[in-house]
């Protein structure tokens, strides 16, 4: 009964994919829609076959692209997570530090990491450096945010409890505090890994040097290749699929969610 | 009392601008003598100069500030209309629901930016690129936002409504969007948000238009002119403040605070 009314569910969630996809296919080839505009789907999936096959087997275009971004997103996510967690804590710890640092933060947020590309690619130049710093940036933010939130919203009874208990200091940051803010910070990883992705990309559009999906994208909307634009949007939404799903919802998996301070969603 | 307050007020804005103050003036002294070079990094001085300079001497700030507005309103009032609709009509119908609700989960996680190409192809490199932008931008995490609250309103409250003869519209209105209107202000917040980055990304990289404060920023860049890049940075950031903390703080006191529907913590707190 549970099988069948997910299969259900499962079918009915396929078919306006399902009808789109073949209307759009079947327009573009008998040109009632332009097909230079909107290529065939089996035409984007080919084109991004044959960008995989060029240059197999050691540099394989599409995987090259794939990787230079990948790259660029580990390096940004781990130094803006690294230095969000590190600025949080500071600025819970230090109400001196809080004070001084939360104008610039509130200021600083919600400016687009597209705003501050130009103001960057005047100091580092084209290339990596740039658009990791502005990917750690767009990391960064949410995380030092949700880092102070989750210190804060600490519950005051359970470090009375721990002290009662003879915990030391070191073991109530560890085994209180870090755990329970661990499900703000978490939360603030994954809008910062969406920002920092979504910055990455962007700025690869207009800062990147030879490789890159962002790139990849960009130079074909140059020239005109529709089907390589559409393939690298879907490789966008596979990729970052994949990436949440294998850290963040691992990550909450195996702590919060394994503690019990967070309820899992929908099984 | 009232002397106390004022004398808060003026402590909590020098609060926040002492940082600022104390960066401004390292930065400009650190200019000044030449530890910093000029070239990358234009000094307070010469950034508030700039500021009055297109702010006030010929105005072009606010042209360019007034188009990316124009942009961003109808851009993002599309996007809330329709959203509300299509969340409330996703949520109310559960065969809509089971049908749409992976495709809006997958459309949500799509950058917006990465719409930019695409419409440009098809669009072509103006105004309407860039409002289709802010659109798509903020439409789905509005549209999922709204679900979402509807979808976790108490059924209690609505067969309450349906036993007191309310139905249809009527309940839509009287009882569904108010009893949801949080999480559809989360959704429109984040898509105000989403909604800026949107028209920054695309004023910059659709090449037919020639105002906004995006544009203003990547012009900057082909004169290595810093100064008028932090002026348009700074724009942006203020406001985004301004709107958010103005209009949305504004409708949330208007409706779901004077609803009750949110513990008012912080003000009983200074009572």
């Amino acid at each position: 009964m549970k099988v069948n009314e997910n299969n259900w569910q499962r079918f009915l969630a396929v078919i306006p994919i399902a009808v789109f996809l073949v209307s759009w296919e079947y327009l573009a080839k008998y040109q009632i829609i332009n097909a230079h505009l909107f290529p065939q789907p089996t035409q984007i999936i080919r084109s991004l076959a044959t960008l995989y096959s060029k240059g197999q087997p050691e540099n394989s275009e599409l995987l090259m692209h794939i990787s230079a971004t990948l790259k660029r997103l580990l390096l940004s996510f781990t130094f803006g997570v690294i230095g969000g967690i590190l600025v949080g804590c500071l600025m819970s710890i230090n109400q001196k530090f809080h004070s001084f640092l939360n104008p610039i933060i509130s200021l600083f947020m919600p400016i687009p990491g597209m705003a501050l590309a130009p103001l960057v690619i005047v100091w580092l130049g084209f290339g990596d450096p740039t658009i990791i710093f502005l990917g750690a940036i767009s990391v960064f933010f949410p995380v030092v945010f949700n880092t102070i939130a989750g210190i804060k919203s600490i519950n005051k009874q359970l470090i009375r409890a721990g002290q009662i208990m003879g915990l030391s200091q070191i073991k109530i940051a560890t085994q209180i505090y870090f755990p329970w803010a661990l499900v703000h910070i978490l939360n603030g990883v994954r809008i910062g890994l969406a920002r920092g992705w979504m910055t990455i990309v962007a700025v690869e559009f207009i800062a990147a040097s030879n490789w890159g999906i962002g790139y990849m994208i960009w130079n074909a909307a140059e020239y005109l290749r529709a089907d390589v634009v559409y393939g690298g949007i879907l490789v966008l939404i596979i990729l970052y699929f994949a990436i949440e799903r294998i850290t963040i919802r691992n990550l909450e998996n195996k702590t919060v969610v394994r503690w019990g301070l967070l309820s899992q969603k929908n099984g | 009392m009232n002397n106390n307050s004022a004398k808060a007020t003026l402590q909590s804005i020098l609060q926040t601008i002492y940082p600022f103050l104390v960066i401004g003036v390292i930065w400009e002294v650190s200019v000044q003598l030449n530890w910093m070079p000029s070239s990358n990094l234009s000094s307070p001085s010469i950034i508030l100069q700039r500021f009055i300079d297109v702010a006030f001497m010929d105005g072009i700030l606010w042209k360019h500030f007034l188009s990316s507005f124009t942009r961003l309103v109808i851009g993002f009032s599309l996007a809330s209309v329709l959203g509300l609709i299509t969340g409330a009509l996703l949520s109310m119908q559960p065969l809509l629901n089971k049908m749409f609700e992976p495709v809006i989960n997958l459309l949500v996680s799509v950058p917006t930016i990465a719409w930019v190409p695409v419409l440009l192809i098809t669009m072509g490199l103006g105004d309407k690129t860039v409002i289709t932008t802010i659109f798509l931008g903020s439409y789905f995490v509005i549209v999922y936002n709204t679900m979402r609250g509807i979808e976790i309103v108490d059924k209690n409250i609505i067969n309450a409504a349906h036993s007191m003869g309310v139905h249809g519209t009527k309940l839509f209105a009287k009882v569904l969007i108010p009893a949801s209107f949080l999480s559809i202000l989360t959704g429109l917040r984040l898509g105000l948000g989403y909604a800026w980055r949107a028209l920054v990304g695309g004023e910059m990289l659709s090449a037919m238009i020639q105002w906004g404060v995006g544009k203003m920023i990547f012009q900057a860049r082909f004169w290595n002119d810093t100064a008028t890049m932090i002026v348009g940075i700074l724009i942006i950031g203020f406001s985004v403040i301004l709107i958010d903390q103005v209009m949305i703080n504004y409708i949330e006191k208007i409706t779901v605070y004077r609803w009750g529907m949110v513990n008012q913590v912080e003000e009983s707190n200074l009572e």
